[in-house]
Parts: structure tokens; C-alpha cells; sequence
């Protein structure tokens, strides 16, 4: 066992985006007065539940990858002895190293949000499947709250404003080598204020800035974005406890209330789409989508009048009227 | 896993009774209504990507909320617990069970389940190799990797969440895979076979022992 030192967290006075946990906290508490839940919820039991979402926030000016960071700073806390918050996030002004799922290419220059919130991971396993799902959904209502009105999810978790993508995400798990702990590393890349994109992604991605044809400040629409992440995953937590009481999930007709709250900000329901578990490199077939099963996973209904469930992959979505 | 493998005995047993038979559980609690007899044929799930269901074993009834669980293999109903048709059951309560006829194929497979180590799902999810497995079985084949107790094995992907899969288990080389990228991997199922090095030729001699009495007999 070494005893190096982990990678010294905090913020680094030069990064453009710089949001503090006080800030973070604020802004929940104010979202979370204002917020509208269904009855039976327990606001205070949400917010206390969401608190530790950017408790701590190590904003950088560059790193290659803030997944990769993240795990280099589990591992060496846990090699030290220490522990590493739940709930950190780690924030880089450039990434050159980021990628989305499959090894695909991320383009993250100067202007943009990216980073990943560091979760131990204490929930249940019917629960991890909803933490993509709160990523996403945080991400638009921070979008539309800022006047991106049009931004809507697309299964399971990507943002679009008029078919461009606006935003991503990635779960990884990670266990740390000392003690085996678990983690789930959620990772979030969010168009903001770059306008350039390479030229393969110049006709699919689209920026804020560009949609609302204004520079946002960074800092404010990130400490808003965490806001809501933290607000979204005390839903995750408060959900999980309702359902070890018994008690039923608190959305319509029972639903689990992160799968109302993606029901109502989507408009993957109904959509003729050619689904595949890499749907760019692999696509394995066309489909209308019938709904979202009570875990979230996709249901789809076949040319032949068969019904698919998938738990997992990817959609596109196909012109209106395509065969 | 043992050294020495009775293959008399094993084919014996195959040979005298050449049926799997599948067990059918509740999935949850609530009400069952049968949708099958004893001695029905029944179907797996069918289509490119396993779309047509299976045909319809029970519906079973929770909170208003009524589901039907459709077969998974083929074969014949051969017991059904009738006294249970339209009472409420708890999870897990077995329900009937199906005599599943064994093709030559399954027939291996299952042996080899029972000399190998399997590597069970630890969720149901949909799994692939972690990158640098892949890469060494791209370039040297499935049975030229060993995998020892800690690697990283494997991805397991489920809503967008990818999670790695530690290896746990003796020391070994990757036999056989039962999973495909892209296929769900209901939990619990095996996603590996994996053997100790040296006993890859009493792995190879079941195969060809197998095949060579199948064809012969039947």
C-alpha cells in the first residue's frame, strides 16, 4: 500500500467555470421552495437527500479526461486512507481526452460544460438504472429554465434542440482497488457557449449559445445545471425510500416520479426510430416507440406487430412516414 | 473441476433422458391465471431479434396491473400445479414445468456447464468485453486468454450506465462465451465457461467424445 498523497482537489483560480457548493446549495434550496411535486412528496426529505450533489467542486482548467480524473482520485484516496466525497464534481474548462459511449469522439473545447459528479454508489440496483435518467432530465430543466424552451430528451439521455444534440451523458462504474468500493462516475458534456464543432458533428451538434443567440455565464447556468442534478437525485434517493416502505413510487398512477419527470420532457413517445445497442455502427432495426417500461426501458413496437423491450442501446429517430 | 470425467455415465444420462426440464417460477406476487395445459407444445420467443413472443404460459395479476409471461424454451408442459389457477402466489412459487428436447449442440453445452467454471450475470444487463480482453481475443482467440481473479473482464451496459465486471473465480482460459454484444443476459444466467489451461484437452475430449457417440447413436 503507497502513501502518496491524492491529487489535491479544489478549485483553480484561472478555470472560466468556477460554481461554488454554496452557490450549489443556494440555488436548491430556492429551486426546491419553488418546485412543483406531487402529494405524498417530502420536499424537505428530497432536499436533504440531494444536498450532497456538489458538496465539493474541483474546477480545472484542463485535464484529458474528468472520468479518468475521477477514478485517479479514488484510487488514490482510498491508497491513503481517505475518502472521497459524495457527490464531488469535477469541472474542466477543456477536455482533450473526452469521448462519449463506445469510445466515440467528444469534442469539449473552451465554452462548454464538462465534467462528472463522483457517486458512491449506495443505491439499490433497481434504482442505478434511473441514474442516467436524473442526469438527463436535470440537464433540460436547466436548459429550458434558461430559455431553451425547445430542448427536449431523447432515450435515454441525450438534450436536442430541433434535432441537434445539445448535450450527453455517461455512467461508468468504477471500484476502487483498496476496498472494492463502488462508484458510479456520471459524466455530462453540455454545449454552452462553443459555437465550433468538427466537421463531422457540424451538422448534428448544436451549442445554447447558439439556440439562444446569447453568451451564457458559464459559472451561473453550471451552478444551476448542479441544482438541479442535486434536486433530481434527491428524487432518485426519496423514490428508493418510498419503495423499501412499501409505500409506492409518488408519480402518476404509482410511476416512479424520475420516470414522470423524463415523461414529461421528452418526445421519444411515438417516435418511428431505428433502435441498436450502438445504433451508429450497428443498427439492428426500425421501430415505433410504444413507451417506457416502469424501470425506463424502452418499448418498441415492430413493423410485424411484435413488441420489444430494451433496457439498454440507443435510438435515432427516423423521418415521419420512413418505411 | 475434476480430473477425470466419467463419460459413460454422463452420456448415459443424456442418452436415457435427452430432456432439459425448465422449471417456471411466479415473477412477482399477484393473482395467476394458467394460459396453458398439461402436454401442450409450447414455443420459444422467435424472429430475427427474438421479437414474437413465446407462447403464453400464465398471466399473472398485481394491483390492477396484469402481465403475461410467454416461454422461453420449447418442448411440452409436463407438470402444472393447477391448484394454484386463479390464487394469489407469492414471488418465486413454481408454477409448472416444460420437458425441453436437447439437440446434440445443448446437449454438449450442458456438459460442458458442469465441468466448466461459469461466470454467472451479476445483473440483467447487456454485457462485452472490456477493451483489452477483446483485443487479446481478437488477435489470439477466446481459448488463448487467461484471465486471472481481479481482471477486468467485462462491461456490463444497462440504460446507459456501463459498468466493469471483475473476474471472480479460479485462474483460467476463456472456453466458451454464452453471451452476444447486444443480447440481454437475464441475471444470474452464465456469461463465461472458463477452464484451468491444462485442462483444455479433457475439455476438447468431452466434445469429441460427445459428438462421436451423439452421431453414432443417433
Amino acid at each position: 500500500m503507497t502513501t502518496d498523497p491524492p491529487p489535491a482537489a479544489g478549485n483553480h483560480g484561472a478555470a472560466d467555470n468556477r460554481p461554488t457548493p454554496a452557490a450549489v446549495l443556494q440555488r436548491l434550496r430556492s429551486d426546491s421552495a419553488a418546485a412543483e411535486i406531487p402529494d405524498g412528496c417530502d420536499r424537505t426529505a428530497i432536499l436533504r437527500y440531494g444536498e450532497y450533489v456538489g458538496s465539493v467542486i474541483e474546477s480545472r482548467v484542463a485535464l484529458p479526461r474528468a472520468m479518468d480524473h475521477a477514478r485517479t482520485l479514488l484510487a488514490a484516496s482510498a491508497r491513503a486512507g481517505r475518502s472521497v466525497a459524495s457527490g464531488t464534481v469535477i469541472l474542466a474548462d477543456t477536455m482533450d481526452r473526452s469521448k462519449g459511449r463506445f469510445s466515440r469522439s467528444w469534442h469539449a473545447p473552451r465554452g462548454g460544460v464538462w465534467g462528472c459528479m463522483i457517486e458512491a454508489q449506495t443505491l439499490l440496483p433497481q434504482s442505478r438504472s434511473f441514474i442516467p435518467l436524473a442526469a438527463g432530465v436535470a440537464c433540460c430543466e436547466a436548459v429550458r429554465e434558461i430559455g431553451g424552451t425547445r430542448s427536449i430528451l431523447r432515450w435515454v439521455n441525450d438534450i436536442l434542440v430541433d434535432g441537434r444534440k445539445l448535450a450527453g451523458f455517461l455512467v461508468e462504474g468504477y471500484t476502487e482497488p483498496v476496498h472494492s468500493e463502488e462508484f458510479a462516475l456520471v459524466g455530462f458534456g453540455i454545449n454552452v457557449n462553443n459555437v465550433i464543432f468538427p466537421d463531422e458533428l457540424a451538422e448534428s451538434a448544436t451549442s445554447l449559445c447558439q439556440v439562444l443567440a446569447r453568451t451564457i455565464d458559464l459559472t451561473e447556468f453550471t451552478t444551476n445545471f448542479l441544482a438541479r442534478l442535486a434536486w433530481n437525485f434527491g428524487i432518485l434517493h426519496h423514490e428508493e425510500a418510498r419503495g423499501l416502505r412499501e409505500e409506492g413510487f409518488s408519480g402518476d398512477q404509482g410511476r416512479h416520479l424520475l420516470l414522470d419527470r423524463w415523461l414529461n420532457l421528452s418526445d421519444t413517445i411515438g417516435k418511428h426510430v431505428v433502435y441498436g445497442f450502438d445504433v451508429i455502427n450497428d443498427p439492428q432495426y426500425q421501430a415505433e416507440v410504444s413507451g417506457l417500461d416502469a424501470g425506463g426501458a424502452i418499448i418498441l413496437r415492430l413493423a410485424d406487430g411484435s413488441v420489444k423491450t430494451e433496457n439498454c442501446g440507443e435510438v435515432r429517430y427516423l423521418p415521419a412516414g420512413a418505411p | 473441476m475434476a480430473n477425470e470425467v466419467d463419460f459413460d455415465e454422463l452420456l448415459g444420462k443424456y442418452k436415457s433422458d435427452p430432456f432439459d426440464y425448465v422449471d417456471i417460477y411466479s415473477v412477482h406476487t399477484g393473482r395467476v391465471l394458467f394460459k396453458t395445459v398439461e402436454g401442450q407444445e409450447v414455443a420459444a420467443a422467435s424472429g430475427e431479434w427474438l421479437q414474437i413472443p413465446g407462447t403464453a404460459l400464465y398471466e399473472i395479476n398485481r394491483e390492477r396491473n396484469p402481465r403475461i409471461v410467454t416461454s422461453h424454451t420449447n418442448g411440452i408442459v409436463a407438470a402444472i400445479n393447477t391448484e394454484l389457477d386463479g390464487q394469489f402466489v407469492e414471488a418465486g412459487v413454481k408454477l409448472m414445468t416444460i420437458k425441453h428436447p436437447l439437440k446434440k449442440k445443448e446437449i454438449i453445452e450442458n456438459i460442458l456447464k458442469e465441468v466448466l467454471s461459469l461466470f454467472p450475470a451479476p445483473e440483467s444487463a447487456k454485457y462485452f468485453f472490456a477493451m483489452d480482453i477483446q483485443s487479446r481475443i481478437d488477435k489470439k482467440g477466446a481459448r488463448a486468454v487467461t484471465i486471472e481473479p481481479g481482471d477486468e473482464i467485462l462491461t456490463m451496459s444497462l440504460m446507459k450506465r456501463d459498468t466493469p465486471v471483475y473476474y471472480k473465480g479460479e485462474r483460467g482460459v476463456i472456453h466458451s462465451v454464452y453471451f452476444k454484444p447486444g443480447i440481454s443476459v437475464a441475471q444470474g444466467e452464465p456469461l463465461l465457461g472458463v477452464c484451468a489451461p491444462e485442462k483444455l484437452s479433457l475439455i476438447q475430449k468431452i466434445i469429441t467424445r460427445v459428438k462421436a457417440d451423439w452421431d453414432h447413436d443417433h
